[in-house]
């Protein structure tokens, strides 16, 4: 069953009064529940816009041409509000960036629980689920670090804690292992699989790292703002959890 | 707490802005507490005059009397409708006093018990007694409370008062108004200092037990004072007549200067510190643009990042509050007590206006996080996101 599917998805944007960039000029995109993708291409090709609109941190645009159409689990989001938006990234989907992008006056469990706080869930309930999610990633002893005590692939690691915490239907990744050194892109590939392959999460990585792309189901390639290759579910998917990191480790 | 952790971020930036703050809600502490002394102090005397008139010869309120003859009271006695005329003698307590704001320290020379119970503003005691009508003749005195401390007078012990030796038999409860500031003494007692202060020819020409300073006049019940005051400028004419009424439009016209200064300081205030806590806010906002972007992308709302915005410049005006508050608390509290051997008490800090003082800044506070909490949560997260 197809968890996102998306028609005729566009998004020009406006950089100045005479300047504007056509990022998405129309996709047709289907991610099938419990697949691990890579949407892949160069700087400028259209694949983080295309994350944010996946990821309901924009709305497609709705006009210049046929009505753009955005399915989660099958209901209808292309068109909902700004605040209805808000609420389904809080409780069904988790988001890991590049930059980490931690709270830094927040500790590691009080970053998790961020997360739990804006999906309603408040008190021993979600202090349970944010140490059990700071576990998960191997962080349990750094729950009361502060980020600025983390080394990058830890931050990383509560990042990923913090997507997970809610175990939301889908993460999207942008770029989550761009500032991170090849061992560490590897341990944090591995968590994303093992989410995958144990929960069944579906999972949606933006990089340009080809190695990452390896290490997933299936690789989107985008370029111009409009999708080139749709790709196939590799083997890779049959791969067993551990080998990913040797995989990565051999760059 | 969060909100603090967040403020601690820049000490030196939040320090600033509260210190200014500060400074306003304990310039309002303190001016809010010397109106709340003078209001005191003319609703006192508003109450002490309402049911009542004065008689003298030049105005009682800027202590500008000049001697009238005890013979007076019985003319004035022979007017219909009052109950009883009482002879008083008020003066100075030092001719050095000089210009004071509040009440000047007086000698209040009083016939006891001739009001024959028509008194109504009540007067108690705190230690001892207070004068009886045995006392006349006596060198003998009832302290209020500021004065007596200002004396250091303890019951059995004596004061000197222009001169003479005086024993003190009573001390009274503070009254917030002018009896905390007098020297209550029999009226023979209070003739004989009186007369001393008169010019040579003046005093030549007088004899202490014939002098009076002022006459209090209570009307019969059913009485109008101002109908009463009539009457007496008719068939004793040349005399100031006071009524309560009187007093009010007198000393109301301080009071109003006193809020009005008030109004303005804080008024001054909200300008001030409103607009120094909207660019503390506005400059964190910035600062925290990314913050804020990854907050909005993981599932915040528009309002939680107004709420978490406002409630943190809530807590600036309100840490602002509580200093300015502990800061006016202590200057009025010292200065008062420097004050209080002078008679110049000037300050009274009621919960009112610490709580007033208090809501105002934390009001503030928050009042000035709504601009840069608007302009937060329309961020787009994305862009903030990207935001260097």
């Amino acid at each position: 069953m197809a968890i996102l599917e998306g028609r005729n998805l566009r998004k020009t944007y406006r950089l100045s009064r005479r300047n504007t960039v056509e990022a998405l000029k129309g996709v047709e995109i289907s991610i099938e529940s419990g697949e691990m993708v890579a949407i892949m291409g160069p700087s400028g090709s259209g694949k983080s816009t295309l994350m944010h609109i996946l990821g309901l941190l924009h709305a497609p645009d709705p006009n210049h041409g046929p009505a753009p159409e955005l399915y989660l689990a099958g209901e209808n989001v292309a068109t909902l509000s700004d605040n209805a938006r808000t609420k389904i990234r809080a409780r069904r989907m988790g988001f890991v960036f590049q930059d980490f992008n931690l709270v830094p006056t927040l500790t590691a469990l009080e970053n998790v629980l961020l997360a739990c706080d804006y999906a309603g869930i408040r008190g021993k309930q979600a202090k349970q689920a944010g140490l059990d999610a700071l576990a998960l990633v191997g962080l349990a002893e750094r729950a009361d670090h502060k980020p600025a005590e983390l080394s990058g692939g830890e931050q990383q690691r509560v990042a990923i804690a913090r997507a997970l915490v809610n175990k939301p239907e889908i993460i999207l990744a942008d770029e989550p292992t761009g500032n991170l050194d090849s061992d560490r892109s590897a341990e944090v590939l591995a968590l994303f699989r093992q989410f995958n392959r144990e929960h069944g999460q579906t999972i949606v990585l933006v990089t340009h790292d080809s190695e990452v792309g390896e290490a997933c189901d299936r690789v989107i390639r985008m370029r111009d703002g409009r999708i080139r290759d749709y790709g196939q579910r590799t083997a890779t998917a049959a791969t067993p959890v551990m080998a990913i990191p040797a995989v990565a480790a051999t760059a | 707490m969060r909100l603090l952790r967040d403020l601690g971020r820049r000490k030196l930036r939040s320090g600033l802005t509260i210190t200014g703050i500060a400074i306003g809600i304990m310039a309002l502490v303190v001016f809010g507490s010397m109106a709340n002394k003078m209001n005191t102090l003319i609703s006192g005397g508003s109450t002490y005059y309402k049911d009542k008139l004065v008689v003298t010869i030049g105005s009682q309120i800027s202590g500008n009397t000049q001697p009238l003859s005890i013979a007076t009271v019985a003319q004035i006695n022979k007017v219909d409708g009052v109950a009883i005329a009482v002879p008083g003698v008020e003066m100075l307590i030092s001719d050095s006093t000089g210009m004071s704001m509040g009440v000047t320290p007086m000698i209040t020379g009083i016939l006891p018990g001739a009001d024959k119970g028509l008194e109504t503003f009540k007067m108690d005691v705190a230690q001892g007694r207070y004068l009886e009508i045995t006392d006349l003749g006596s060198p003998v005195v009832v302290m209020g409370s500021d004065i007596a401390a200002k004396y250091h007078a303890t019951i059995g012990g004596t004061v000197n008062l222009r001169g003479t030796d005086f024993k003190v038999v009573g001390i009274l409860q503070p009254t917030l108004t002018a009896p905390d500031q007098e020297a209550i003494v029999p009226i023979t007692e209070a003739q004989k200092l009186y007369v001393e202060t008169l010019p040579p020819l003046v005093r030549s020409k007088l004899e202490p037990s014939e002098v009076a300073t002022s006459i209090t006049v209570y009307p019969k019940a059913g009485v109008l004072p101002e109908t009463l005051k009539q009457r007496i400028d008719a068939s004793v004419p040349g005399y100031t007549v006071m009524t309560g009424k009187d007093f009010d439009a007198e000393l109301g016209a301080i009071g109003s200067v006193f809020s009005a200064v008030l109004f303005g300081i804080a008024l001054l205030s909200l300008a001030v510190g409103g607009l120094s806590t909207v660019n503390t806010m506005a400059m964190s906002v910035a600062e925290r643009t990314r913050e804020i972007g990854i907050k909005r992308a993981i599932g915040a709302s528009r309002w939680r990042i107004r709420r978490e915005i406002v409630a943190e410049s809530a807590a600036i005006g309100l840490i602002s509050g509580l200093l300015g508050l502990a800061i006016g608390a202590a200057l009025t509290y010292l200065f008062n007590d420097m004050g209080r051997s002078s008679g110049n008490v000037l300050f009274l800090l009621t919960p009112q206006t610490a709580f007033t003082a208090i809501g105002f800044s934390t009001g503030l506070g928050a009042l000035a996080g709504f601009v840069p909490a608007f302009g937060a949560s329309r961020l787009d997260p994305v862009t903030a996101l990207r935001y260097e």
